[in-house]
């Protein structure tokens, strides 16, 4: 029998699967009695089956920062994590909620009167020196004001279990392949797992996208619209997802030189000549788009394309200049964003984020640094990210130091105690911190993906879930409505 | 004043080029001092040209040829209405400039940009510019301004494109650009907003004509190392982010007005708005001064920017003249040969670098 490790006793996090009194909760009461039934020698080779899986496909991830490069193959724990039909209503809901605020935020700023900022919802100064502010995407709308197609929304569970949003990513989140993937790899691996529980599908992903990307195609594009995802190659960390996706959706994947600009309509290169394409699925980023406009170097993107854009004879996903509304900076006023642009209360709270550049909040922060999370803004993937209880003394004051050079460019939030879940470590499950990326779908509305990607510390106690930096993942289901008790498949 | 300005650029290639595209921005600016009566842009061969506003509200004109062509002819006329420069501001305490609003209205005109970046001495040399003026804001404006010409020379085409600050006051030479971004650089610095502009300016024979602007070189931004490959092999070569041609007129007549593309800047004064000066011209701007657009720096309104596809020299010879029948017309031309950016394959350690740089690992 594998032992199951309950969380400490002290243990300040929410354990996802057991109580504060160490008995399971009902809702992961049929996972830990299947896994119970099996010894670490099952497990292992379970385990070597989903890891075979991956390999076998080619899935793998690149470790930035690693003088070797490495290429690791996409690693998932075997222990899933559930999510209850109920709950799963209210963070669907509480997405929705916020990335249609988002998207109302970027048609403001971009398209539209500057709305919150004059009526001083968020300083204009903040969104004007944002590294995201991208000045060439004035004046290009977006069918629906679908400026974000695709987010991927950070959420961490805090010691109470409340979800709470960590970050927004608006820009290209990637990730969702390995969702799907996760999916296929649990189900080669514990095949009759699926007896006891009724979980909402992945696989409609592909079409749920290629959807919503039809849907904000240019007037004029007729039934058909052409859809590619452009890419900005082989080399790219995230090549293996542009792949996936392009397959699922039934769609062209290329490279900026098989598209061509002539007056203002972007064509795709064919050996039948050139189809013009309605919608750019772009996984490079805003500066590599036309070298014209934006970098002179760039080697990835396509002469003309932002004239195209403007001229509304393409649209391209997600749009050029989201990054000014996932900057960290900005991260803090989306709550208000929210009530400004919907008169709603927002339904999923903020990770509780200090900005630094008001010298209350900045004082205040300073007395405490050591008990709080000092994130520099422009980064993403957990680089730069400064933990103040696990900082030394030096680190602590290069941190306070670099924050008064600079305070536009770090905010400071409060510690959050990540949930946990028992996870695979050394032939024991124990208990390991995790947060959920659930991505949310703009097209003609704003739908959210069921589940999501789960990345998990897999070094104990660490707080540092991201794949980048050698988190490990888990196959997220979201239960049926009905599927709380055990209902087969 | 009426200003009538035809601003040719032409583009010929030693062999056939395709996929070029190119965003202009020369159409003069609507603005109280100065309002454009018409405005016209053709192109040979031609071809559907696309008008926008961008962010900075400057005009810009998309145009492409996709076909092979050895020869791209653009050419903008404008006609425009000019009044003389407005009132001078009132004096006002620097202490006004800490305002936080004033500060948070212009954040992005006090923040280094892409061509105006500073250290300790651009510090120096513009606390030793406005060392001995009042505490009032327009005055150190204009002293700095004024103090840019005595720490550089003018000298047409001593500099290009992507020079740092540094290095111009180091070389103590520059073009109008170079005038423009080393005040922006100072006024900056000392916490004064300021922003670039770009325009045109008629010059009276009187005026020092060498002190116009001058053809730049190639951008070391976007220089060889960093060429714009394109995997399959072939090329898109820059075509100058700046193509100045103004020179003197040979053998002008007496009376010989000329015009020329210009840079200067603009400051803005707690309780006024935005100040313009000229610091290549020792400082005021007039009603000869035609505002284009302004920007954070010269790479907000360079007047031509584009690729094209293809291993050929090109040559772009641009001109500038007044279209006036009865006035005697000044004709400019100034060939700027460049070498097409990669005329070899691409650098699979730049495409690969950048495939990877980007990391979308949100």
């Amino acid at each position: 029998m594998a032992e199951l490790q309950r969380s400490d006793a002290d243990q300040l996090a929410y354990d996802e699967a057991f109580d504060r009194d160490g008995n399971v909760r009902p809702l992961y009461a049929a996972i830990v009695e299947r896994f119970s039934n099996f010894d670490a020698a099952e497990l292992r080779r379970r385990e070597g089956i989903i890891e075979e899986e991956f390999r076998r496909q080619g899935i793998t991830f690149t470790v930035y920062g690693d003088s070797q490069g490495t290429e690791r193959t996409w690693p998932m724990d075997l222990f899933p994590r559930l999510i209850a039909a109920t709950e799963w209503q209210e963070i669907e809901r509480g997405l929705a909620q916020r990335v249609t605020a988002l998207n109302r935020f970027l048609a403001d700023i971009y398209t539209g009167e500057g709305a919150a900022m004059a009526d001083g919802v968020v300083p204009a100064w903040l969104v004007h020196s944002s590294d995201g502010f991208e000045r060439n995407a004035f004046g290009v709308s977006v069918p629906h004001d679908a400026h974000c197609v695709i987010a991927g929304i950070d959420l961490v569970r805090d010691a109470e279990g409340q979800y709470r949003v960590l970050e927004d990513n608006l820009r290209n989140p990637s990730g969702i392949s390995y969702v799907i993937e996760n999916r296929a790899a649990m189900t080669r691996a514990f095949p009759r797992v699926w007896e006891d529980h009724t979980v909402e599908p992945v696989g409609q992903y592909g079409r749920m996208l290629r959807t919503a990307l039809e849907s904000v195609a240019p007037t004029g594009a007729g039934d058909k619209p052409l859809i590619v995802i452009l890419t900005p190659g082989i080399y790219n960390s995230a090549y293996f997802e542009h792949a996936f996706l392009a397959r699922e959706m039934g769609v062209e994947l290329v490279e900026g030189p098989d598209l061509v600009v002539d007056e203002h309509v972007v064509y795709l290169r064919t050996i039948e000549g050139l189809v013009p394409v309605d919608v750019i699925y772009r996984r490079i980023d805003d500066t590599f788009l036309d070298p014209v406009s934006f970098r002179p170097d760039s080697t990835l993107g396509v002469p003309g394309l932002l004239g195209a854009m403007r001229a509304g004879t393409v649209t391209v996903c997600n749009a050029v200049g989201n990054g000014v509304a996932d900057d960290k900076a900005i991260h803090p006023y989306v709550t208000d964003l929210i009530r400004y642009y919907l008169g709603e209360e927002p339904i999923l709270p903020n990770v509780e984020t200090h900005v630094m550049w008001e010298p209350d909040q900045r004082e205040a922060a300073f007395e405490r640094l050591d008990e709080l999370v000092i994130k520099p803004v422009g980064e993403s993937g957990g680089y730069g990210i400064v933990i103040g209880r696990n900082a030394t003394d030096e680190e602590l004051a290069n941190a306070r130091a670099e924050i008064e050079a600079d305070p536009r460019n770090w905010v400071v939030q409060e510690v959050v105690e990540l949930s946990t879940l028992a996870s695979m470590c050394d032939d024991v499950l124990e208990p390991r911190h995790l947060d959920l990326r659930p991505f949310v779908i703009t097209g003609e509305r704003t739908q959210v993906f069921p589940g999501g990607l789960t990345r998990v510390a897999m070094r104990k106690g660490s707080l540092i879930v991201n794949s980048s930096q050698g988190g490990g993942s888990k196959d997220t289901w979201v239960l049926a409505p009905q599927g709380e008790t055990p209902a087969g498949t | 004043m009426r200003l009538d300005i035809v601003y040719r650029l032409h583009f010929t290639y030693a062999e056939p080029v395709s996929e070029s595209q190119n965003e202009i921005r020369v159409r003069p600016r609507d603005e109280p001092r100065q309002q454009v009566l018409s405005y016209r842009l053709t192109t040979t061969p031609a071809t559907r040209v696309l008008q926008t506003r961008d962010y900075f509200g400057t005009t810009v004109d998309h145009l492409g040829i996709r076909g092979p062509h050895d020869d791209l002819l653009v050419a903008a006329e404008a006609s425009v209405e000019t009044s003389p420069a407005g009132s001078v501001p009132a004096p006002v305490s620097c202490e006004r400039l800490g305002d936080q609003q004033f500060v948070n209205q212009h954040v992005e005109y006090l923040a280094p940009s892409q061509h105006v970046h500073w250290g300790e001495l651009v510090d120096e040399v513009a606390s030793w510019a406005v060392r001995g003026a009042a505490d009032d804001v327009s005055e150190r404006v204009l002293a700095v301004a004024q103090a840019v010409p005595t720490v550089l020379a003018y000298e047409r085409g001593s500099t290009s494109i992507g020079v740092t600050l540094e290095e111009l006051i180091d070389g103590g030479r520059g073009v109008c650009q170079d005038f423009a971004h080393l005040a922006v650089g100072m006024l900056r610095c000392i916490g004064i907003p300021a922003r670039y502009v770009s325009g045109y300016l008629f010059a009276l024979d009187e005026t020092r004509l060498d002190e116009a602007p001058v053809p730049g070189a190639p951008s070391a931004g976007g220089g060889a190392a960093g060429g714009a490959a394109v995997a399959d092999g072939s090329s898109h070569g820059l075509v100058g982010e700046d193509v100045f041609a103004p020179e003197r007129a040979p053998a002008a007549s007496p009376t010989a007005i000329s015009v020329q593309t210009h840079a200067w800047i603009e400051a803005a004064v707690p309780g006024y708005g935005w100040h313009a000066l000229d610091p290549t011209n020792g400082g005021s701007v007039s009603e000869r001064h035609v505002v284009i657009g302004y920007g954070r720096d010269y790479n907000d309104v360079p007047p031509v920017r584009g690729v094209f596809n293809g291993t050929s020299d090109a040559k772009v010879d641009a001109e500038v003249i007044i279209a006036q029948p009865t006035a005697p017309v000044s004709m400019v031309t100034e060939p700027i040969r460049r070498q097409a950016r990669m005329s070899v394959g691409p650098s699979m350690d730049t495409s690969a670098q950048q495939q990877a740089a980007q990391q979308q690992q949100q």
